[in-house]
């Protein structure tokens, strides 16, 4: 019979290296993110379109990547082996992503419809002209994705694939405590008394907005952090974690408003009554091949806000994808990456 | 035979500080999640507001009365900047339809030069040929002009033939007249 002796160990210097290394995590240099090599292609006001370059290019459809506007795209460039932005130039694809930067006080009336219309469609036609290419695969990225659909309803640019991951189409469908649904449904919340005070939503709300819904009390990172500070591995991916987590960017008063009201409030987009200065966006017009992928652990975005997407659209190829990963790991551990490189590449013969 | 494990407290601590946190944030969730508190945290957001806006209105006038820019004078100023770059914008668009219709027209300068290189080609090859055919044509005038001489020579030689006959003529007709002339003196 075996029986197991249970000891306890006291290791004077690992506890000193444990301890100064949460210290160094929480406190010290933050670690440089956007690793793949990029260069700028245009900007407009806040926003910056990037042109990944690949080493040897294999397909002649660029890919345009349009990220949410509540945090940065640096989750897509997260860390060398598992960037979904290196996955892809190393794939031989030519890369375009379009930054929408930090807005400012100035960019309070910015609202969704100028973004998609002044921005995304503007920014498409640069990568067309840039790429010489004369076909574009769109992937968006959690709101970024509900752009990507929304600018493919109504685009004119010729879009021959579109990919939306954690896509939140549905708002019908909610992660919000009932009662919290029910008062913003009948204006309890009222979000316009916010925006014309604010003018553009503070980091820290936009934050506290998401805290609210996941998990109000978040102190597991930092435990995680100090029971494992002696892997250096696990430091170094936290803190590029902790870096993004804490990089939330302000909202426009305008995009807010939109997305309080004609989203979240009226599910516009599904009903198909969502504009674009006085275009209607049906997403019944998209022919585009489609990829749509959920994460089975998603506490924000669940698979229900995603599907209904599949019987909108008019596309004659379009492939759902359920995968074991949860909102941000989706992207950050390179899972999206091999769901790129099989789908893709298949569509962009 | 006994195996030995080393507990580790922090991986202890870890898993009881997780379990923990999720407790505590279903609570939370479940104490929140009723009118009463969007109620309460509705007026609590109006109340900051409030504050917000009446510190906000007396910043504008302090700033008015030091006569510095306020925020929204800024945000006018930098909305100028925007304004003058989408300009820029809409004007690189109309400089790119222009380069394209000059593509195009070069494009299409290039299909006419190459047609126009293909005529000249073949007007090159028409004058080559004229001039060849010049030069048969001479050849041929000079054919001609022989077989005029030739013609000419040969109705030389037919009056010649002419002349003999006749005079082969006369001749037959002297000798008839001869033998005529000397049948009576045989006689």
């Amino acid at each position: 019979m075996l029986a197991t002796e249970t000891r306890t160990t006291f290791n004077y210097e690992k506890e000193i290296e444990r301890w100064t290394e949460f210290t160094n995590a929480i406190k010290g240099p933050e670690l440089g993110s956007n690793n793949t090599p990029r260069k700028l292609v245009w900007k407009k006001n806040k926003a910056t379109l990037w042109h990944y370059a690949p080493e040897e290019k294999k397909y002649d459809i660029p890919v345009f990547i349009i990220y949410s506007l509540f945090n940065t795209p640096s989750i897509l460039d997260f860390a060398p082996g598992s960037s979904v932005m290196e996955g892809l130039v190393n794939n031989g694809y030519d890369v375009y992503l379009l930054d929408w930067g930090i807005a400012g006080y100035e960019d309070k009336e910015l609202n969704i419809e100028n973004y998609i219309a002044d921005y995304i469609s503007k920014a498409v036609k640069r990568a067309l002209r840039h790429s010489r290419a004369e076909e574009v695969s769109v992937i968006g990225y959690c709101l970024g994705g509900t752009f990507a659909a929304m600018y493919a309803a109504i685009a004119e640019e010729p879009i021959r694939n579109l990919i939306v991951a954690t896509v939140p189409i549905d708002f019908s469908v909610s992660v919000l405590p009932d009662k919290w649904e029910e008062e913003l449904k009948n204006n309890g919340f009222n979000a316009d008394r916010l925006i014309e005070v604010y003018g553009v939503i503070p980091p820290a709300y936009v934050e506290a907005m998401f805290r609210s819904v996941t998990a109000p009390i978040y102190n597991s990172p930092y435990v995680n952090l100090l029971a494992r500070a002696n892997d250096k591995v696990f430091v170094e991916k936290w803190k590029r974690m902790n870096k993004w987590n804490s990089g939330h960017v302000p909202l426009t008063g305008g995009a807010f408003r939109q997305l309080t009201n004609d989203l979240f409030k009226e599910n516009k987009l599904v009903k198909g009554e969502f504009t674009i200065h006085g275009q209607k966006v049906d997403l019944g017009k998209i022919t585009a091949n489609m990829l749509v992928v959920s994460s089975k652990n998603d506490t924000l975005i669940p698979a229900g806000q995603s599907l209904p997407i599949m019987d909108l659209v008019s596309s004659k190829d379009k492939t759902y994808l359920s995968v074991e990963a949860g909102h941000v790991s989706l992207a950050m551990t390179g899972k999206l990456n091999g769901i790129l490189e099989d789908w893709l590449g298949e569509h962009s013969q | 035979m006994t195996g030995s494990k080393i507990y580790d407290p922090y991986e202890a601590w870890k898993k009881w500080m997780n379990s923990w946190e999720k407790q505590a944030n279903d609570a939370l969730q479940i104490w929140t999640n009723s009118s009463d508190y969007v109620k309460f945290s509705q007026g609590a957001n109006d109340f900051q507001l409030r504050y917000l806006e009446m510190f906000q209105k007396n910043q504008q006038l302090l700033l008015n009365q030091l006569q510095l820019p306020t925020k929204q004078d800024l945000a006018n100023a930098t909305k100028l900047s925007i304004q003058a770059e989408e300009k820029l914008e809409a004007l690189e668009e109309e400089f790119w339809n222009v380069e394209d219709s000059i593509e195009s027209a070069n494009k299409k300068l290039d299909r006419l030069t190459a047609a126009s290189r293909n005529i000249s080609k073949q007007i090159k090859q028409l004058k080559t040929e004229q001039e060849q055919d010049k030069k048969e044509l001479q050849k041929i005038d000079e054919i001609h002009f022989e077989l005029i001489e030739l013609k000419r020579e040969l109705a030389g030689m037919n009056s010649l033939k002419e002349e003999i006959a006749s005079l082969k003529a006369l001749l037959a007709e002297n000798n008839v007249n001869k033998e005529r002339e000397l049948v009576p003196l045989s006689k």
